[in-house]
């Protein structure tokens, strides 16, 4: 029984960072409709502007979150009003999926252009420590990181549900059309949510960084954990993200311990293969969908 | 009749045209092909063999003037190309290279890109020497043109297992935690044999996926059969991954030894000082005994290199300098740059370097004796070389401290 609640703990605690690392890709997913392939640069941009904080001023990972998330608010904005902006006009939502795609290999290149192509970690001094519960033990990073998880993923979920910009995120995801005839600037919105989707990708980078090596190459990985996640909670809303984060989580330890751990992927992309076939819009359902 | 005679000599003409263009002959030009990954996932040490293959074109080039071979002087020129760290790409620069008539060879970095690649440039009839693919299959599929500096993967735990028996006290028993690719999972189940052959129990053999992001599940399992010690033949990233959740979790064994990630900047500054008495694998040190032609001595070949490079030296650009050599040594013992003389000159060589005395196998792999590896272990963050006995500049420090007490 410790076993199962052990690896029931350390699933939990992978889950917390993968809905850290989802939530951003979820929103756009649910609020604009596009696929962003871009998403895990986002998050390996967000641990290198960590590990720049961290090496350059001696800035934790955990404070660092928050000029680097300002930081990825402005690229994420920028992105969008350009690139993403010009694709949809001229082309379809679907072609979005070709440049965020395409837009991922360039990014993922200059971030080995600058950063070299080593492996990187942020090592702060509570890097090597655990907690100990009883007979249970968690390192201290993983607790860290689900803490700060969980925390950004209530303030988001506080910023969708009491402030007006949550509201017209809201609005614009269910009813495009309906939210521009009541004066709402949906082109705006749009690139408010892509900026608040790449802070959150980067607030999640920040903490990936203190808790497993990365380079600009791992970034492929996280861009498809985050399409698991969606695919498993729901699109759209913090709480599916969570859901999905948490779930992909236990599926990776639960297998580990007692399949091998050499089955993890295929566990989690026959699950993923499942839900598609069974749920396709994930446990949680679109947060905005049965409105449209 | 006279119309047979022009077609023949069409033919023969035609045929002539795809013939390797093996040096150019205008400009006494030696150029070598290939793919390294210089972006992606093995571009960390992708770049450091190329380093090796650029160091030793620019030794030659420059500190030599050129190499004489069959009584004309030769230059170096490299003809390499990023694939990226992915199989397929490197496939098809390969097969370019082959169709633009390119006979000599370098190899890229990873059994994955090595194996796809040498059945190429194998099936064309070209040559490949290599310092990047140690997987089992590329030597025992009968392959006849392609050359590895490294011993296969199955062959690189004799040293190890010396090193273990020798310990006081003596290793009994071994857990090995290895990821699900070529080169790994032959390393491991070439350690696996070795051991069991040398009478060490081997506890458990534990398979991860290629993408790791989570080793708390199977640290529990090493904590519930604690190893004497636990080998992991993982790539530097994973490597990092499990020392580092190895230390949060007190996971203590006598020995981590770990075959790839220890030697790079990396992981001691991802570790620090946890890095101490962790043990590794190198096939080469510059501190090493070795001497030969062209570049002198293991330190004399480390001098050169830091004089004109700035990457962090390691083993890995030593053997990526060493394939180079190996062709010139072969070409100069055949007289020729013809590609059948050539192979048959690699299959027999047998030379001093600053690498080592170099020698292939009938399959084309490493001589284990020769070109195996030495361990190494960091001491007071200074690496050491602890085994082979003969070549050891340290002691093994075994038992390790206990994380807690590493300083």
């Amino acid at each position: 029984m410790t076993l199962f609640l052990q690896t029931t703990l350390n699933g939990l605690m992978l889950g917390g960072i993968y809905a850290l690392a989802a939530v951003g890709f979820s929103l756009i997913f649910g609020v604009i409709g596009i696929v962003n392939l871009t998403h895990g640069v986002f998050v390996i941009g967000g641990a290198y502007l960590a590990l720049l904080f961290f090496s350059e001023f001696g800035l934790d990972p955990l404070i660092s979150m928050l000029p680097v998330a300002v930081l990825m608010f402005g690229v994420g904005w920028l992105y969008q009003r350009t690139i993403i902006d010009w694709a949809i006009s001229r082309a379809s939502v679907e072609a979005s999926l070709v440049v965020t795609f395409g837009m991922a290999m360039i990014l993922r290149n200059l971030l080995q252009l600058w950063f070299g192509p080593d492996v990187q970690t942020i090592t702060p001094f509570y890097s090597f420590f655990s907690v100990s519960f009883g007979p249970f033990r968690v390192d201290l990073v993983r607790l860290v990181a689900l803490g700060a998880s969980m925390v950004l993923l209530l303030g988001l979920t506080l910023v969708l549900a009491r402030t007006h910009f949550g509201r017209a995120m809201r609005a614009v995801a269910q009813q495009p059309l309906a939210a521009a005839l009541s004066g709402l600037n949906v082109k705006s919105i749009h690139a408010m949510t892509f900026g608040i989707s790449a802070a959150l990708a980067g607030a999640s980078g920040a903490i990936i960084g203190i808790v497993q090596p990365f380079s600009a190459a791992t970034e492929v990985a996280w861009t498809l954990n985050a399409f698991i996640v969606v695919v498993l909670g729901g699109v759209g809303s913090p709480a599916g993200a969570l859901v999905g984060g948490l779930l992909l989580g236990l599926i990776n330890s639960y297998t580990a311990q007692y399949f091998g751990p050499a089955f993890t992927q295929a566990a989690m992309f026959l699950v993923l293969v499942l839900m598609l076939l069974v749920r396709p819009t994930g446990i949680l359902g679109n947060a905005y969908g049965e409105t449209r | 009749m006279q119309r047979r005679n022009i077609l023949k000599a069409g033919a023969a003409f035609a045929a002539l045209a795809t013939l390797p263009r093996i040096a150019a002959a205008q400009d006494n030009t030696i150029t070598f092909g290939g793919s390294v990954p210089m972006t992606g996932k093995a571009a960390e040490t992708g770049l450091n063999v190329l380093r090796g293959y650029e160091c030793a074109a620019k030794f030659v080039n420059e500190e030599m003037g050129g190499v004489e071979i069959g009584g004309t002087k030769y230059k170096i020129a490299l003809n390499l190309f990023d694939d990226a760290s992915d199989p397929t790409r490197a496939s098809t620069l390969i097969q370019r290279q082959v169709d633009e008539g390119v006979g000599f060879f370098l190899g890229s970095f990873g059994s994955a890109i090595v194996l796809p690649t040498c059945a190429i440039t194998e099936a064309a009839g070209r040559i490949m020497v290599q310092a990047g693919g140690g997987s089992d299959q590329i030597f025992t599929q009968g392959r006849k043109r392609v050359f590895g500096i490294f011993p296969r993967a199955s062959r690189q735990f004799v040293s190890s297992v010396n090193m273990f028996n020798a310990l006081d006290p003596a290793v009994k028993t071994v857990s090995i935690i290895y990821t699900n690719d070529p080169f790994s999972k032959f390393q491991a189940d070439g350690a696996v044999a070795s051991l069991k052959e040398a009478g060490i129990e081997v506890l458990d053999a534990i398979a991860l996926p290629a993408e790791v992001s989570d080793v708390t599940n199977v640290l529990s399992s090493i904590r519930e059969r604690t190893p004497d010690v636990l080998v992991c033949t993982t790539h530097d990233d994973t490597s990092i991954l499990i020392a580092r959740q190895m230390i949060s979790s007190d996971t203590n064994v006598k020995m981590l030894y770990q075959t790839l990630g220890p030697q790079t900047e990396a992981y001691f500054k991802a570790l620090g000082k946890y890095a101490n008495d962790v043990v590794t694998q190198t096939y080469w040190d510059e501190a090493a005994n070795t001497s030969g032609d062209y570049f002198g001595s293991a330190a004399d070949f480390a001098t050169y290199y830091r004089a004109n490079f700035d990457r962090e030296l390691t083993y890995h650009m030593a053997s990526g300098a060493v394939c180079i050599l190996s062709y010139l040594e072969a070409a100069r013992a055949a007289g020729t740059l013809d590609l059948d003389p050539v192979r048959d000159a690699l299959a027999a060589l047998d030379f001093k370097s600053f690498y080592g005395q170099v020698r292939f196998t009938e399959d084309g792999d490493g001589d284990p004796g020769l070109l195996g590896p030495m361990l190494m272990q960091r001491q007071e963050g200074a690496m050491k070389i602890v085994a082979p006995e003969a070549n050891a500049s340290a002691k093994p420090v075994y038992p390790a401290p206990n994380w807690r007490d590493r300083t």
